[in-house]
């Protein structure tokens, strides 16, 4: 789409290369914008600091300001111990995935394969599909009567009345938060492997190193922080997840995040300990992603 | 039998029933009811939309339809529209976060709580035809201040359901549900009527009312107890699909559970605990601010009917409180005791009730789950 | 040779990355499966071909009104963060001011907030103002979780387009909004559409902030969840959950493949 250009004409003054502009300036344009996240975002997360410290409470009356609820949450040391089950099993699936997502991006990025892009859009499809029926088919596969279950059985690899148990333990609920992410995370590997400078492995293999000890210390290296990138896309959403775990992961699977949602709205309501809680783990978020931000380039991010 | 003089041991036979009725004055009766209807129906007019009801997972359209058809045919404009609880608490989250409803059901033990917290409002009995068939003493533990706050209609037990093929009890007791030889198949409710279940098994006088102490055991059972549960449910399909699915061998269950598992043909018995059971009265209860109070009033009374009674005793192995509604079946009478008005009195059962410290047993099972 | 990978090591790679694939679709394959299956109860061994599911979901109604409702809200909540999403775009790329990195950080930062605690953080703030939950209070929410991935999405693009072009039409005396509506919108289009796409199919799928901010109507995932739950129609679901995984794949991999080529049509404006 071209844009015409006029020419001058003879005699006028030439017109200055920098005309001055009405109106709207970064003020302007960002006005709607910071209104709408800082009414919408930031004033309900300081109305869940406020019932955290019993400036709002939900019944009618309010004790004032208490660090009580705060007081409990670390002294009872209940619900710690239920953030770090919650720490632990995100850990465990971000670092897995990682691990997993690594040789796939590498493939896509430095096998010289011809359609690269195609390979990684049908790589990631899956995870731009519905979330909620991905987590369906695997409560469809993994029940005690379920097709692994009931295959195993009919094949005679195990006895019928002693099926495996895959639903409704933490496993589950790793398996499926890893399947869930796997294709998200191989995204920020790709990108930071993509832009590596393959000249480097040559001059390394130039100077006598194996392609091993290349990968070793060359891309390795450099791909970093896009695995640090992937690490965090996936470890940092986990930590809250609670919709996984609720269908899958039965008494055992019961992660942090659905200790809060009972204490919203399918246990008896208790909105300070619940906000008490809800505070915590945006706490602990925020400090994570401040503390790694350094690693993040902003590449990593708009390339998803 | 009646020698204690407990109101709640004297027998009530139908005809003693219909006795009362008559003597007290069938003329007045019927002209108050008369006027009142002409009035009801003047006000039902002015209502509008569909009535909004809260209620547990089996009595909407998903099955329970049946207890309500009339209510619907008569007034097809005003079709109940039925959201679904899982528990009182959960109901209270629901409001808390803006649902708007008519009418909902907590049962009996939250009787209390609801009436004092200003969310709802009393019936009018008059508007209720058929509150004069159901058991007057479920009606009498529905009252409040004097006031109808709760029309009972369902009412049943909490027992053990278990797989007669895969599990033998020690004994008829609700230590089956902790029972360490069936780790990874046992389910429990997701509610404080595990602590206080807890609290019947260690014998406490007053299970509703446990001291700091009692409560902290009870607790701490419970936690030693949990890897051996596969889910803590909160909805009965959920429950009946793990069952069915021979995920779980033993659940926390009702009545109408242990039915669908028969229907679906699988070995399962229903165990009466020897420490006798928790046993529960559904209550309707009546919104404050709803707009449609007079179609509340049929559709409650539409539930009331001994037909919709019969259905509940032949389906869902639930009592009802009509009197009149007697089920298909002596046998399943009997191993039920639908028939047996005395059926939920302390001899037999521990009716649920209302606690006095509920947010404590709310936190103890609370951390329960967390751990 | 290959200076990253022996020929092995390859085909090792390949090997892997089919592997994975299979194991990404194959559950989806699974429930396609079974949605053509006739029994209540998805298990081997398979009991004959039917089509029943899918009439039935058909001709439920509730879950049609809820795929209605998501569809509404999403298309509302698409708008809004596209629109926010221009303006934050144009201010952070074509403005110079201090403190664009803070702007930015606030501007991106619900990227970061759990889901649980940015929807319970919305439900205390309706509940004390007394806002009732609605259509409404979901698409307040889902603008905010979708306008870091519309400024995401635009962003780059917008620095793709050169800015001579837009001082040229200034030169010429166009107005800003002129300008904006025939130099910069035309160019930027095919990145607005992909924000728009990814916002829709966000809020589309969507479940956690929506069940704590949802009124009366329920959407599409406040639906299935609970289908999933109390899984009495599980057949029925099944067939869902095929068409809507097979519609959502073929969207995506069509706006891709979309957005790449008009991109490439208009690829004369590198700069």
């Amino acid at each position: 789409m071209a844009v015409e250009v006029g020419t001058e004409k003879l005699g006028e003054r030439q017109p200055r290369r920098r005309v001055s502009r009405p109106s709207l300036t970064a003020p302007g344009l960002l006005g709607l914008p910071i209104a709408w996240l800082a009414v919408f975002f930031l004033v309900p997360i300081g109305i869940v600091a406020a019932y955290s410290v019993d400036v709002l409470s939900f019944g009618s009356e309010t004790h004032g300001f208490t660090l009580a609820a705060w007081h409990d949450f670390v002294h009872s040391g209940i619900y710690l111990r239920l953030f770090w089950k919650s720490v632990k099993m995100s850990l465990i699936v971000s670092v897995v995935i990682v691990v997993l997502a690594y040789p796939l991006a590498y493939y896509l990025a430095l096998s010289g394969t011809k359609r690269k892009y195609v390979l990684l859009l049908l790589l990631i499809a899956p995870f731009l599909t519905s979330y909620l029926l991905r987590v369906l088919a695997w409560t469809v596969l993994l029940g005690d009567e379920g097709p692994i279950n009931s295959f195993l059985s009919w094949t005679g690899l195990r006895p019928h009345d002693h099926p495996l148990t895959l639903i409704d333990t933490r496993f589950a609920v790793m398996l499926v938060l890893g399947y869930i992410w796997l294709p998200f995370v191989a995204l920020p590997i790709f990108v930071s492997l993509e832009s590596l400078d393959r000249r480097l492995l040559e001059a390394a293999t130039d100077l006598g190193a194996s392609r091993f000890t290349a990968f070793r210390r060359v891309t390795l290296p450099l791909s970093l922080p896009g695995v640090m990138a992937a690490f965090l896309f996936v470890f940092i959403p986990t930590i809250g997840e609670f919709v996984t775990p609720s269908l899958v992961g039965g008494t055992s699977g019961y992660m942090y995040g659905n200790q809060i949602v009972d204490l919203f709205q399918t246990g008896f309501p208790d909105w300070e300990t619940g906000s008490v809680l809800a505070i915590f783990l945006l706490a602990v978020v925020v400090l994570l992603t401040l503390v790694f931000s350094r690693f993040l380039q902003p590449r990593q991010v708009s390339a998803s | 039998m009646s020698g204690d003089g407990d109101r709640i041991e004297r027998r009530i036979s139908r005809q003693e029933l219909l006795k009362i009725a008559a003597a007290a004055g069938g003329a007045g009766l019927l002209a108050g009811r008369v006027s009142g209807a002409a009035a009801a129906i003047e006000a039902m007019t002015a209502e509008s939309g569909r009535l909004q009801v809260l209620d547990w997972v089996g009595y909407g359209y998903d099955g329970g339809q049946a207890m309500f058809a009339a209510y619907n045919k008569r007034y097809p404009k005003n079709k109940a529209q039925i959201h679904v609880m899982t528990n009182e608490a959960n109901a209270l989250n629901q409001f808390n976060g803006g649902l708007k409803v008519d009418l909902f059901r907590p049962y009996i033990g939250w009787v209390k709580y609801f009436a004092q917290s200003g969310l709802v409002q009393p019936w009018d009995p008059k508007l209720i035809p058929n509150l004069k068939h159901l058991n007057p003493y479920m009606v009498k533990a529905g009252q409040y201040q004097g006031k109808q706050y709760g029309i009972p209609d369902d009412w049943g037990f909490d027992e053990i359901l278990y797989r007669t093929d895969k599990v033998k009890p020690k004994a008829n007791s609700y230590s089956l549900l902790f029972d360490e030889r069936y780790k990874g198949k046992i389910a429990w409710f997701d509610d404080i009527e595990m602590p206080e279940i807890a609290g019947l098994l260690h014998g406490y006088k007053d299970t509703w009312n446990q001291t700091d102490a009692q409560l902290k055991k009870s607790k701490d059972f419970l936690i030693s107890k949990k890897h051996l549960v596969r889910k803590i449910w909160s909805s009965e399909t959920d429950m009946q699909q793990l069952f069915a699915g021979g995920d779980i061998w033993i659940s926390y269950a009702w009545p109408a559970d242990y039915a669908a598992m028969k229907a679906k043909g699988l070995p399962v018995a229903y165990m009466r605990p020897r420490e006798k059971p928790i046993a529960w009265v559904g209550n309707f209860m009546l919104m404050k601010d709803t707009p449609r109070p007079h179609l509340a009033h049929a559709y409650v009374d539409a539930w009331s009917s001994a037909k919709s009674g019969k259905w509940l005793e032949d389906n869902y192995f639930y009592g009802h409180a009509n009197v009149l509604a007697k089920p298909s079946s002596t046998a399943l009478a009997k191993s039920l005791q639908i028939g047996n008005p005395r059926a939920l009195g302390p001899a037999n059962a521990n009716l649920d009730r209302d606690i006095p410290r509920r947010a404590e047993y709310e936190k103890a099972w609370q951390e329960v789950k967390a751990s | 040779m290959d200076v990253a990978l022996s020929r092995y090591g390859a085909w090792a790679l390949r090997a892997f990355f089919v592997l994975v694939v299979v194991f990404l679709y194959a559950p989806i394959v699974i429930l396609l499966v079974f949605s053509f299956n006739n029994a209540n109860i998805p298990a081997f061994p398979l009991s004959g071909f039917t089509f029943h599911w899918y009439h039935q979901f058909l001709t439920n109604s509730d879950l049609k009104s809820s795929l209605k409702t998501s569809a509404i809200v999403a298309a509302l909540s698409s708008t809004g963060a596209v629109l926010l999403g221009i303006l934050s775009a144009i201010a952070l790329v074509r403005h110079r001011f201090r403190g664009t990195g803070p702007v930015a950080a606030l501007l991106l930062s619900p990227l970061v907030i759990p889901y649980v605690v940015f929807g319970l953080a919305l439900l205390l703030l309706f509940h004390t103002a007394g806002i009732p939950r609605s259509i409404f209070t979901v698409v307040i929410g889902h603008i905010v979780i979708t306008l870091p991935y519309t400024i995401l999405v635009l962003m780059p693009r917008l620095q793709q387009i050169d800015v001579s072009l837009e001082e040229a039409a200034y030169d010429l005396g166009a107005s800003r909004l002129r300008t904006f509506r025939s130099v910069t919108l035309p160019l930027l289009l095919p990145a607005v559409v992909s924000a728009y796409l990814i916002a829709f199919t966000t809020s589309f799928d969507e479940y956690a902030v929506a069940s704590f901010t949802v009124g009366t109507q329920p959407t599409f995932p406040i639906y299935l969840y609970s289908a999933i739950r109390f899984p009495s129609n599980l057949p029925q679901v099944i067939a869902v959950a095929v068409v809507v995984i097979s519609v959502s794949l073929v969207v995506v991999i069509a706006a891709e493949v979309g957005r790449r080529v008009a991109e490439r049509r208009l690829g004369a404006v590198e700069s």
